[in-house]
């Protein structure tokens, strides 16, 4: 047991990989010199922290993503297995990347409006951000369980960040318990799938049972001769607990109450980054460890896939308030996304690609809308009604623009973003031969379209009920619209030319 | 007398279904919790149970991170549910129902 320890040891110490992730270190440096710098700074100065952060995540991403850091060349193994760097990876860590600096932009906006601590949120934040970037990349379970537990511990607090509000605590509190659960049945599917492949009677046992490598070589080889139960068990387990964290049926009971509850920056990160998380764990997983499980996942998979977008779709009709609303067209989303990844495992490889298109259509589209309903949020940000919205475009012509652009990305109208990445993924379907879900899928757009399109009236058609009233809150600055305006324009370019983006090869 | 490895199992198996059972049924928060840690340790049991009969070690280094990331949960979760029950006078689930209306 000694030499095995001393063997496993070895590895980290052997060679300098550090520079693997780089990127991760960055953020992490940054967030530590955010408190440091709340201490040092003088009151007066507060107001610089929101900007370092934010620029600071720029610098980051221009360092490490573009040729002067070189990272998005290297692929391979690092430290003796915990980390593997694919395509995949490399094109998520600048997506996280991008929706943390966005999701502290939207943060600076909601923090002005509460009195509440400032620092911390972008501190956690980037904690996220930098703990997700490792998740997408972890090849072993003690990794992904590390990484998957720094974000979601710093969720709880997001969640619960507005401390004044009983609807934040209580979205806190939800979050948290459902959350645990989620860990604790996830980490009990591995702890059995560690137990049966490390076990020494089994053909191709290994004694590094937790690596990813190792456990499809162990799992390969027992469906081979007849399959086990245990491996199983644990494997449903496993994709059970991701299931929770993407928020697909029948775990997605969580998702109105804690979408409502956060703050709308909060929100927006947990509809686009953490899902987005999750998606790609679960192509790690389905096309790893778990690829000669494929028989009993399929079915699994499918049948939870329909259930998701019948499942949002029809339970977003009646919703009037807005928060909710987001949270069920995500379980949607989510449908739409499971699609993806059952035809990757039905042998459609580069359905991985159209996932990943999707999700950066979602983020480009999402982002726009939480942005413009953060800026039109009043004190009481856990209730934004639909009547709100009454005449909106007579008081924010530009903003009811956007809003409109990013619900019709959203929804799939062409020629917007969210149209093409629901082609890719529907066409993927179809070379998978899932006529079934596609049918499901296309009732699922048709309804969204409802919901979405009745915002968009509210917006444009809707009876003021009083007197329309110059409101001081819910002024947008000029970069709120710069930024906007350029996740809307990113939404049609991507919609108009698919290339732009360089993901499906 | 040696106490074989399906004897662990099935412990550690009973231990995580009466936590499970616990956290759906049971109303008030902190024993919610009180379950929720019964299910991690009820994992650390399995956990270092392989790890002794499959002679590896990364059973063992595991339960560590998992006692560690328990404890941060804790950590959080208390802070909420007293902030919580500064708001609102009650620590019961069935009476924490203001979203969802």
């Amino acid at each position: 047991m000694n030499e095995l320890l001393a063997e496993f040891l070895r590895g980290y110490t052997a060679t300098n990989e550090w520079s693997a992730i780089m990127p991760e270190i960055m953020l992490a440096l940054l967030a530590l010199g955010l408190l440091v710098s709340e201490m040092f700074l003088p009151k007066a100065q507060h107001h610089l922290i929101p900007r370092i952060a934010i620029w600071g995540q720029v610098l980051i991403g221009v360092y490490a993503f573009s040729c002067i850091g070189g990272c998005l060349t290297s692929s391979g193994s690092f430290f003796s297995g915990m980390i593997l760097q694919t395509d995949v990876s490399q094109m998520m860590r600048p997506f996280f990347l991008l929706s943390s600096i966005l999701v502290c932009y939207l943060g600076r906006i909601y923090l002005s409006q509460q009195s509440l601590a400032k620092t911390e949120f972008y501190h956690l934040v980037l904690i996220i951000s930098a703990a997700m970037m490792l998740l997408v990349q972890s090849s072993n379970f003690v990794m992904l369980f590390v990484a998957l537990e720094t974000v979601t511990v710093a969720f709880y607090v997001l969640v619960g960040y507005c401390r004044t509000s009983p609807f934040s605590l209580e979205g806190g509190l939800k979050y948290l318990i459902l959350g645990s659960l989620s860990s604790a049945i996830l980490l009990f599917g591995i702890v059995l799938l560690y137990g049966v492949a490390g076990n020494p009677q089994l053909p191709g046992a290994s004694p590094d049972s937790l690596n990813f490598q190792s456990l499809q070589a162990f799992i390969a080889l027992n469906q081979f001769t007849g399959g086990n139960l245990l491996v199983n068990v644990g494997a449903i387990l496993v994709v059970a607990g991701i299931c929770f964290k993407i928020g697909a049926v029948p775990f997605q009971i969580w998702v109105p109450d804690v979408y409502q509850g956060a703050p709308t920056p909060v929100t927006a990160f947990l509809a686009v980054a953490s899902k987005a998380a999750g998606f790609i764990v679960l192509l790690v997983l389905v096309q790893g460890p778990f690829l000669a499980l494929n028989e009993l996942l399929v079915p699994v998979l499918s049948f939870i896939a329909a259930a998701t977008i019948l499942f949002g779709n029809i339970a977003a009709v009646t919703q009037r308030n807005l928060k909710r609303l987001m949270g069920l067209s995500g379980i949607a989303h989510a449908g739409y996304l499971l699609i993806g990844v059952v035809a990757v495992m039905r042998g459609v490889e580069w359905a991985v690609y159209a996932v990943i298109f999707y999700l950066v259509t979602y983020l480009l589209a999402s982002f726009a809308v939480f942005g413009v309903m953060a800026i039109t949020a009043k004190a009481d940000d856990a209730n934004q009604q639909l009547d709100d919205y009454a005449n909106y475009s007579r008081k924010q012509p530009f903003l009811s623009g956007v809003l409109t652009l990013g619900l019709g990305s959203l929804a799939g109208i062409p020629p917007l973003g969210g149209f093409i990445a629901k082609l890719f993924l529907f066409v993927a379907a179809y070379q998978a031969g899932l006529y079934g879900l596609i049918a499901i899928a296309i009732l699922g757009v048709v309804i969204s379209i409802y919901y979405y399109f009745g915002w968009i009236r509210e917006c444009y058609f809707g009876v003021p009920t009083s007197e329309i009233v110059e409101d001081t809150c819910g002024q947008s600055t000029v970069a709120d619209r710069t930024l906007l305006g350029a996740l809307v324009a990113g939404t049609v370019l991507v919609g108009v030319l698919p290339a732009v983006l360089p993901i499906i090869p | 007398m040696t106490v074989g490895l399906n004897a662990f199992i099935l412990v550690a198996a009973l231990l995580f279904a009466i936590g499970m059972v616990g956290v759906i049924l049971r109303k008030n928060t902190l024993v919610i919790y009180m379950s929720l840690e019964l299910m991690l340790n009820a994992i650390n049991l399995a956990l270092v149970a392989f790890s002794r009969y499959n002679n590896t070690m990364d059973g063992n280094l595991f339960v560590f991170f998992i006692i560690t990331v328990a404890a941060a949960e804790v950590a959080v979760g208390l802070a909420i549910v007293v902030a919580l029950y500064r708001r609102r006078q009650t620590v019961m689930v069935d009476q924490l129902n203001a979203l969802s209306r």
